[in-house]
């Protein structure tokens, strides 16, 4: 059906004017592919999905969302109640929200597992280093594409959460006060915090279209890497279509069962993904007694809050991705997988645990054993991008296939 | 000689003091005690007469009108109930308390807090409501000699006095106080999340629709990989 499809005389006519049947046969059918692909590789195409939801649920959730902190009594706002007629009144407009919602903590879900994925396989290697920048590129793009979402409900996190993040440009010396002043549009956040962070956040998916793009099609020019962390060689080699279609389709079919289980059976995420006191609309007298930040954000938040000096925190957060961005030249092994590679892959698995322990830290409020903990995990964070340049000189890699 | 400064600086870092978080411990509060609420008509009904009768003399539920009694199928009130219920408060207006900013500010030196979403902002949801009315004891070490005093409320120093009656209540009325808490809790629960319901009774068949569909996935990628080795 497919191929009658793309053999019609509308196909073929819009084919000699601007040859998407070509594109759609290199890029989508016969674009070549390594056969060994196990469904890590299908979060790829999951992330894809999730970013769509996102786009289309936030676009129904903005015709009926208002950007503003105008009072509305007894310490509510028209932000806040926009978001609960959408609850209510809209029609289905509670289950779109939820969608939006667990989406946000779906997509960086997905994502820690995609990137989990490259480390693992060694797929930021030459000569993917392109493809691997672009990628992390696209997670500090959804970082802030997030933290602009999460002030919107006007609840009490998104008001502190909001203080509390923007107060970090405020530290950088010299420019620190204009650029707070800047993000906030005021000395506090208020309600023209609240409709540019508004207007970023639908302008930012924008961004992060064009970056998936560009990190598409560097994939399309260098291929994908697989398991084996080898070329894979002209026997294994099959066509993306219908092998990964419906690989991919199942693996995006699985990931919606867990997606709808916590839309429909637990969307506050028992107050990871909507947080409690968010329900209790923003009030700027009123400090909450622990502010963090939701999930996906804590481990890089609780780097910032493991170093004493507010400046230097900011600078070791931003160290902290800038590892992640040189990771394709600071591993210097001719080896990709870890499969092959006993030393990195052990580092690996610390590495991926002092993230975790990290996350955890960043999400309790500040005890002194907290504290310690999250230091260390701080510096096994940053131990790893340190050993990584010197690993392949003493690392006894074992023999990697001819093929796949 | 680097190398040692170097750990030496890493130990120091690690052993500074700890953040202002430290500083505040509070007395705990006890575990909330059990209760299972229901969302069944007449529960809601008790629940929402019990609020038009105690809560709604200083608290309002400014998401829910009148006439949401009677829409909610679960709660499903007739609308003899509700005009009841209403008084001279328009069908389509929200339930609103009677007591205006200003008097309550002067009588409790705060604003009640709205209730609609009470049970979705607090730990605990309708087990923390249901504990609070039922958490007022005589101030056991004249803590909070000018307020009421509440296990449950963080700081045990509440502006609001004992709604039910539970302070001083008699064995006979123990059972009647507690299906009130019950009730209320469970009404509060319930408008804190109108669709709640709908909810669990469309993702039921969703799941099972994404199951079938996922197996026939399943099914059309061992067909088309039975020949890749």
């Amino acid at each position: 059906m497919l191929e009658r499809m793309l053999n019609s005389r509308l196909a073929q006519w819009l084919d000699d004017r601007t040859h998407v049947v070509q594109y759609i046969r290199f890029h989508l059918i016969d674009y070549p592919t390594p056969k060994n692909l196990n469904y890590w590789y299908a979060f790829g195409s999951i992330a894809l999905v999730v970013l769509i939801i996102q786009v289309l649920s936030g676009v129904f959730l903005a015709m009926d969302y208002k950007p503003s902190a105008l009072p509305t009594g007894n310490g509510f706002s028209m932000a806040f109640d926009s978001i609960e007629r959408i609850m209510r009144e809209v029609n289905d407009g509670w289950l779109i929200r939820y969608m939006h919602a667990v989406g946000a903590s779906a997509f960086f879900f997905v994502i820690y597992l995609h990137m989990a994925r490259g480390m693992y396989y060694g797929s930021y290697k030459k000569p993917r280093e392109f493809l691997w920048i672009m990628g992390v590129l696209i997670l500090v793009i959804m970082q802030a594409t997030v933290f602009f979402g999460y002030l919107l409900p006007w609840g009490q996190m998104s008001f502190w959460g909001a203080t509390v993040i923007t107060n970090i440009f405020g530290a950088i010396p010299g420019i620190g006060d204009w650029l707070l002043q800047l993000v906030r549009g005021g000395y506090g956040v208020g309600d023209v915090t609240l409709n540019r962070f508004f207007a970023l956040h639908f302008l930012f998916p924008f961004l992060l279209f064009a970056v998936v793009f560009w990190h598409v099609m560097a994939l399309h020019v260098v291929h994908s890497n697989n398991p084996e962390g080898i070329e894979p060689g002209e026997k294994g080699i099959i066509p993306f279509h219908p092998y990964y279609t419906v690989k991919d389709l199942f693996g995006i079919g699985v990931f919606l069962i867990v997606y709808s289980w916590f839309v429909f059976f637990d969307p506050t995420g028992h107050g990871l993904i909507i947080e409690t006191n968010n329900f209790n609309p923003a009030d700027p007298l009123k400090t909450p007694p622990d502010i963090t930040p939701v999930w996906y954000l804590t481990p890089w938040y609780e780097i910032l809050r493991s170093v004493p000096n507010k400046l230097l925190g900011i600078v070791g957060m931003a160290f902290a991705y800038v590892c992640l961005f040189l990771m394709p030249w600071l591993d210097r092994s001719p080896v990709r997988s870890a499969r092959y590679r006993p030393v990195y892959r052990a580092m690996l698995f610390v590495f991926f645990a002092s993230i975790g322990v990290l996350g955890y830290c960043g999400h309790h409020e500040v005890t002194p054993e907290l504290l310690l903990i999250g230091r260390i995990a701080s510096v096994v964070y940053f131990a790893f991008f340190a050993l990584l340049p010197f690993v392949h000189k003493f690392e006894k890699t074992r023999p990697v296939p001819e093929e796949i | 000689m680097k190398r040692w400064m170097a750990w030496l600086a890493l130990l120091g870092w690690l052993g500074l003091p700890g953040g202002p978080g430290s500083a505040l411990a509070e007395e705990a509060a006890p575990p909330l005690k059990p209760v299972t609420l229901s969302f069944d008509q007449k529960t809601l009904k008790q629940g929402a007469h019990v609020f038009a009768e105690v809560c709604m003399g200083c608290h309002s539920l400014r998401y829910v009108t009148w006439k949401h009694l009677m829409d909610y199928p679960e709660i499903g009130m007739t609308r003899e109930e509700v005009d009841e219920m209403r008084g001279d408060a328009p069908l389509t207006a929200p339930i609103k308390t009677a007591l205006s900013e200003e008097d309550a500010k002067a009588s409790y030196g705060i604003v009640p807090p709205d209730l609609t979403l009470m049970a979705r902002a607090r730990e605990g949801g309708g087990a923390y409501i249901y504990s609070l009315l039922l958490g007022f004891e005589h101030d056991p070490k004249g803590k909070v000699p000018d307020g009421n005093y509440n296990v449950y409320f963080p700081g045990h120093r509440i502006a609001m006095a004992d709604p039910l009656g539970w302070l001083d209540h008699d064995a006979d009325e123990e059972a009647d106080i507690k299906a009130q808490a019950r009730a209320v809790a469970s009404f509060l629960a319930f408008v804190g999340e109108p669709h709640q319901l709908e909810r669990k009774a469309l993702g039921k068949k969703v799941l099972i629709f994404l199951v079938v569909l996922t197996l026939l996935f399943w099914l059309l990628k061992r067909e088309v990989w039975k020949d890749v080795h």
